[in-house]
């Protein structure tokens, strides 16, 4: 049998054609692994074997039985636990939904279940995806693979460590300002997020419903780019989402790309990088360059401001959508500690002993911003100047087709660096936000193939495209791997 | 300027009808203050004739025909409920 280490979905559809090895085998061989390895990593939350080995096996008759299938069929995937399995747990990473079962698929999984693709569980995550290091989940850590000691960033960041340890073939992830991307680049991966409305979040916990988008999280750009095309698509379910076409995205075409202009904002690269995302950056422009591209600097002056906009539009958000966990229609919180006697005890006990400091605090910053008096001072405002942050970037895309940016500002920081400090914490979004705020498409990319065995600690770039031009990013990133 | 005190923090906590700890008051006054004083930087733009942008989409009026559709099954609906009686959910009075 082929080792799982190196698959990637066609090495894994090839071999299986080929009988070098059952689905069966494969995802028996993931939970070994998972058994092995999860111990120090803490990606998952739960694991679903029988199912996924029920699943495996049907690929394996079909197969079998000569039937064509799927690229996805039978590839061994980790769902972040924010996005519904019917049957199965969605904590959020909260302990407010504990016990809670998912009563439907979310659209992305019934299309994934389609193609027979196998759910090996569900993965860690900060609470309600609120976090940028995952030291928000309310169950437990996640130690980066690359060095125990360090965050695999957040909040998809159990998505990111299951892949990058080796115990997922590929994972879906939320991102609203950064929580693929950014967990993607911290744990050496590369991770999407789609334009926005080009995947459903039906069956997806809201968090913002402006800036959410659910993405794939992969060893390669072409992986992620096969995934997006099975996720991807309008669906009655969510209204903002949109109908797209397979432009090009998996099997890009060079003498296309090359025609492709390449910006680089001035203000994304002012100083704050560290020394080893300042290098790592330099090292991926001379890769790209080498591709004989046309590079141009640009200059996107709001961006400075898209973290003020992102913190007073997302708890505004936030504190809307969290209404629904009140202790009526989802898990009520008991405790011997107090005493429930009404309506109004259900409800504030249930809030407030089921949400973890970080949902607390953006629930009340959420409330302040939208309450009467301070709507327009920030909320308006904001959304103010979320337009003006969108013209930079319709600007930008005047004069180039790509913007090549750094992902993060440095590269894993230890676990406990910043969780006393939520404005140190919430600056590692700063080069993420401003695509979810345009609703742009944006993958991270690992600058260079990291092996785990050098313990050198990634950096991820980013690459982001016009809206619905993933096939411009997801091209590039694949030449980029080959160069 | 000091726009959050406790008596703020207690006053948000009522309206998104949530407990919070007496002990984390002073934390949560520092907290939210801070994040509000980095918003400061948002004033020195002039936005005056900005349209505010509302949501991440362009599209609009998204409507479904009226009709027969795929529902989630009635036990389906109600099984996750913390209490719930003949297919409905249960909830405790709301006027005593």
């Amino acid at each position: 049998m082929k080792n799982i280490h190196e698959l990637t979905i066609k090495s894994f559809h090839e071999g299986l054609l080929g009988k070098k090895f059952s689905a069966f085998e494969i995802t028996k061989g993931y939970f070994d692994w998972i058994d092995e390895k999860d111990k120090e990593i803490g990606a998952y939350l739960s694991l679903q074997k029988d199912e996924a080995l029920k699943a495996a096996s049907v690929v394996d008759a079909k197969v079998a039985s000569g039937e064509e299938v799927d690229v996805l069929a039978g590839v061994p995937m980790a769902i972040k636990d924010v996005i519904l399995i019917e049957g199965a747990p969605a904590t959020a990473g909260s302990k407010i939904l504990e016990n809670y079962r998912a009563s439907y698929d979310a659209t992305v999984v019934k299309k994934l279940k389609e193609v027979n693709a196998v759910f090996l569980g569900k993965t860690n995550l900060d609470e309600f995806a609120m976090g940028s290091s995952n030291e928000n989940s309310s169950y437990k850590l996640v130690h980066n693979p690359y060095d125990l000691s360090r965050v695999p960033g957040g909040s998809s960041g159990g998505s990111a460590a299951a892949v990058a340890a080796n115990m997922a073939l590929v994972s879906l992830g939320s991102d609203t300002g950064g929580s693929i991307r950014e967990p993607a680049a911290f744990c050496g991966v590369v991770g999407l997020k789609p334009t926005y409305g080009a995947v459903s979040r039906h069956g997806l916990i809201a968090l913002a419903s402006s800036l959410d988008q659910i993405g794939p999280l992969a060893k390669t750009v072409e992986d992620a780019a096969i995934v997006f095309n099975r996720i991807r698509g309008r669906d009655e379910m969510d209204s903002t989402s949109v109908e797209t076409e397979e432009n090009g995205f998996l099997e890009p075409k060079l003498d296309y790309l090359k025609k492709l202009r390449i910006g680089i904002p001035k203000e994304y690269f002012a100083g704050g990088l560290s020394h080893e995302v300042e290098k790592g950056m330099a090292e991926a422009e001379r890769k790209l360059r080498s591709l004989k591209l046309e590079f141009k600097e640009i200059s996107m002056p709001h961006t400075k401001y898209a973290l003020s906009v992102y913190y007073i539009i997302l708890p505004a958000e936030a504190s809307a959508n969290l209404a629904r966990f009140d202790g009526i229609r989802y898990t009520r919180i008991q405790n011997s500690k107090f005493k429930i006697q009404n309506l109004r005890d259900i409800y504030f006990k249930t809030r407030g002993n089921g949400f973890g400091a970080e949902p607390r605090r953006r629930i009340l910053l959420g409330t302040f911003v939208l309450s009467a008096g301070y709507y327009d001072a920030y909320y308006a405002k904001a959304q103010k100047v979320r337009r003006l942050i969108l013209q930079d970037f319709d600007e930008a895309f005047r004069k180039v087709d790509v913007i090549f940016a750094p992902t993060t500002p440095d590269v894993a920081f230890k676990l406990g660096e910043k969780t006393a400090d939520p404005i140190q914490m919430y600056l590692s979004d700063i080069f993420t936000i401003p695509a979810n705020l345009a609703g742009v498409p944006a993958v991270s990319i690992p600058v260079k193939k990291y092996s785990l065995a050098d313990k050198e600690l990634p950096v991820g770039f980013q690459l982001i495209g016009k809206h619905f031009r993933e096939a411009d990013i997801l091209g590039l990133g694949q030449y980029y791997e080959k160069a | 300027m000091n726009l959050i005190d406790k008596k703020t923090v207690k006053k948000l906590a009522e309206l998104a009808r949530m407990d919070i700890n007496p002990r984390e008051e002073e934390s949560l006054v520092s907290d939210l203050e801070r994040i509000l004083e980095y918003f400061d930087e948002l004033k020195e733009l002039d936005t005056k004739n900005v349209l505010p942008m509302s949501g991440g989409t362009f599209l609009e009026n998204i409507v479904r025909d009226d009709g027969k559709g795929e529902r989630l099954p009635g036990e389906k609906s109600v099984d996750q409920f913390p209490e719930k009686e003949r297919g409905f959910l249960k909830v405790p009075p709301v006027f005593e």
